[in-house]
């Protein structure tokens, strides 16, 4: 069992290496988002006139945020974790380091910058007087707990299989989008045709979509046994994850 | 008996062929389907190896031997296939040049790195931090990326580390190679203290003289096979004497081409003994060496003597000619001389003898036949030979009046 000051230096460590080179440094990890928020308001809001139905023309911005930063952070976290084991051949070939720690602390990485960033969009459209109820920046953020679950078993599997096939991250850079339009991020579930809603439900980001926005837009309604379903899927992936790099990690010396 | 730190039972590994990316489909598949990893290239087989608490062993081997891949396993970075092996301690591996450093960190922001890697905790790392420093030795550079380091640099950081660290094992991977004549010294020195303090030490060299130093037992890999295991001497002189007759071929081609010389070394014995594997002497043995020269023009030659110790040190040297000695003339253009060291004052060690042949002024230098010879002995002086000397018990006796 790595020791929590390992798991430290290598989340630092990974930390790092996103920002190495950069003058501000940390400092995007805050800009960015925002930028990113001036911008999207623009182009959906005004030049799109994007309108979900049943909200203001203003509640299109908050409506998009709140469900596609915790998009980000899954998809960075699965992304950047999938070729973790793959970059770090050359630690891995000359010391004894724990495996697990390497994708781990990657998807831990990804979170705590694109969670620091979702925090400062949050407040900032809260400033701006949007309709996002502040009491549900907490609760959202224990919402990321099941979804970091999920993430982490996501990314124990890809990365285990990329060090064999690596084709998988091609794949998942062309999949990712995929799942991202079709889960009700910039779109809300009521706007598709009646028959297609119910297949949603097998995309596992539109729970969190839809949770996210339950909690701090009071869009939507926040359902207990969705959550437990989500909670068990995520310790589902977890446990398959562990059991897949378990298996396979004595072995990705010889294939990388 | 002191306590067991490595064992290792029928050791083995072997890499998978993969030569296409459908070759890596199908191993993922065998290995999820029955953990089975079919098609290999087997590089360590049946390795059977104990390490006790404060020994020191050394692993010589040619290049691709395993020696690399058998220290690879004890430290856990690779898995065996077959066998296994059990550490029963803290491992302080130095096993390749920058292993685990990152480039674009500085030298200070690794030494964080590799400590927290190997379990110090923030308040050991904070304490050993200066002696890490003022070992490494590289100045202002412990502040710069170590992407600008030297290869020297990197390893004074590396040992420096490990150094701090006092494993129960310590494993080195000939990267005291790398390192100045000073660093190199300033190692060894070190491994010598860590080993009188009871330390284990796994050394991978290809200096005979680093591994006859701090080794005492010695293991050859051949072709990921053990051939032979035991004192180091024993061993180094059987790996020296395999590489000798190894390069054998070559030295009879020289001698071929050498017939054509005006004088050339037709033969050469050690104490009566032509063999090509080292002769072993106890401290104090006399040794004979007796050497024919051939002289095309049946002029008389002159000879020439020299020891060297394994690293190169010249010991001594002395000709016919100097002390006037004639070789004696045996046919038309065959000449023999006999030279005789009693009590040989040589520490032990390995040493190479060398004869000459030379014109008869003892001006040119024509031949080389090369014998190398180990001296035994369990003497602790240090440096090559042994001066007569005797210690004076009272002090002051030839003091002024």
């Amino acid at each position: 069992m790595p020791s929590g000051l390992l798991i430290y230096r290598f989340v630092g460590r990974e930390l790092r290496n996103r920002f190495a080179g950069s003058i501000w440094g940390g400092f995007w990890a805050l800009f960015q988002p925002l930028l990113q928020l001036a911008i999207m308001s623009f182009v959906f809001v005004r030049i799109f006139s994007a309108r979900v139905p049943g909200l203001g023309a203003g509640d299109y911005a908050p409506f998009l945020a709140v469900a596609l930063w915790p998009w980000t952070a899954f998809a960075d976290g699965v992304l950047r974790a999938t070729t973790s084991i793959q970059e770090n051949a050359a630690l891995i070939g000359k010391v004894a380091v724990p495996r697990e720690l390497l994708v781990l602390s990657s998807v831990a990485a990804s979170f705590l910058i694109h969670i620091a960033g979702f925090i400062a969009v949050v407040l900032v459209l809260a400033l701006m007087g949007t309709g996002i109820r502040l009491s549900g920046l907490l609760p959202a953020l224990l919402l990321y707990v099941p979804l970091l679950t999920l993430v982490a078993g996501l990314a124990l599997i890809c990365a285990s299989l990329q060090v064999f096939v690596r084709d998988l991250s091609q794949a998942l850079g062309q999949l990712l989008p995929l799942m991202l339009y079709c889960a009700p991020v910039f779109y809300d579930r009521m706007q598709v045709p009646p028959d297609y809603r119910s297949l949603f439900d097998l995309n596992p980001f539109t729970f969190y979509a839809e949770t996210f926005r339950a909690i701090l837009l009071d869009h939507g309604t926040f359902d207990n046994g969705r959550l437990l379903v989500a909670c068990v899927v995520a310790l589902g992936v977890l446990l398959i994850g562990h059991v897949l790099f378990r298996r396979l990690k004595p072995h990705f010396e010889d294939f990388l | 008996m002191s306590a067991l730190l490595v064992r290792a039972e029928g050791l083995g590994k072997s890499y998978p062929k993969v030569y296409r990316s459908r070759d890596r489909l199908r191993a993922l598949g065998r290995l999820l389907l029955n953990g089975a990893n079919p098609d290999s290239i087997s590089v360590l087989r049946d390795i059977d190896l104990e390490v006790r608490r404060g020994e020191s062993l050394g692993l010589i081997g040619e290049n691709g031997a395993g020696k690399s891949t058998l220290l690879k396993l004890i430290t856990g970075v690779l898995t065996p296939s077959a066998g296994r092996v059990t550490v029963n301690g803290e491992i302080g591996a130095l096993l390749e040049l920058g292993a685990g450093f990152h480039p674009e960190y500085t030298g200070r922001d690794n030494i964080a790195m590799s400590a927290a890697l190997h379990g110090l905790d923030a308040a050991e790392l904070r304490e050993r931090l200066p002696q890490i420093i003022e070992f490494a030795d590289i100045g202002r550079y412990i502040d710069e990326p170590v992407k600008h380091y030297s290869s020297g640099m990197i390893v004074r950081l590396g040992f420096a580390v490990v150094a701090a660290l006092k494993p129960d094992l310590l494993i080195t991977d000939e990267v005291l190679a790398v390192g100045d004549e000073s660093f190199q010294k300033k190692c060894v020195r070190w491994m010598q203290d860590y080993l009188d303090a009871g330390g284990t030490l796994l050394l991978v060299s290809h200096s005979m003289y680093h591994i006859q130093k701090l080794c005492r037992r010695a293991c050859w890999l051949r072709a990921g096979e053990i051939v032979m295991q035991g004192d180091v001497f024993d061993v180094t002189q059987a790996y020296l004497a395999y590489h000798e007759k190894k390069s054998a071929p070559a030295i009879i081609e020289e001698k071929s081409s050498a017939a054509g010389l005006e004088f050339s070394v037709a033969d050469v014995a050690l104490n009566g003994i032509r063999s090509e594997s080292p002769l072993i002497l106890q401290w104090g043995d006399a040794m004979r060496v007796s050497a024919r020269i051939h002289s095309r023009d049946a002029r008389t030659p002159a000879l020439a003597i020299g020891i060297i110790r394994v690293d190169g040190t010249p010991v001594y040297g002395v000709t016919t000619d100097m002390d006037g000695a004639i070789p004696l003339r045996v046919s038309d253009h065959e000449y023999a001389c006999e030279i005789e060291f009693e009590a040989l004052a040589l520490l032990p060690g390995s040493y190479t003898l060398r004869v000459h042949s030379m014109d008869p002024e003892g001006v040119r230098l024509f031949d080389t036949a090369e014998r190398s010879f180990v001296v035994r002995g369990t003497s602790r002086e240090t440096g090559l030979v042994r001066l007569p000397h005797r210690w004076k018990s009272e002090l002051g006796m030839e003091g002024p009046a």
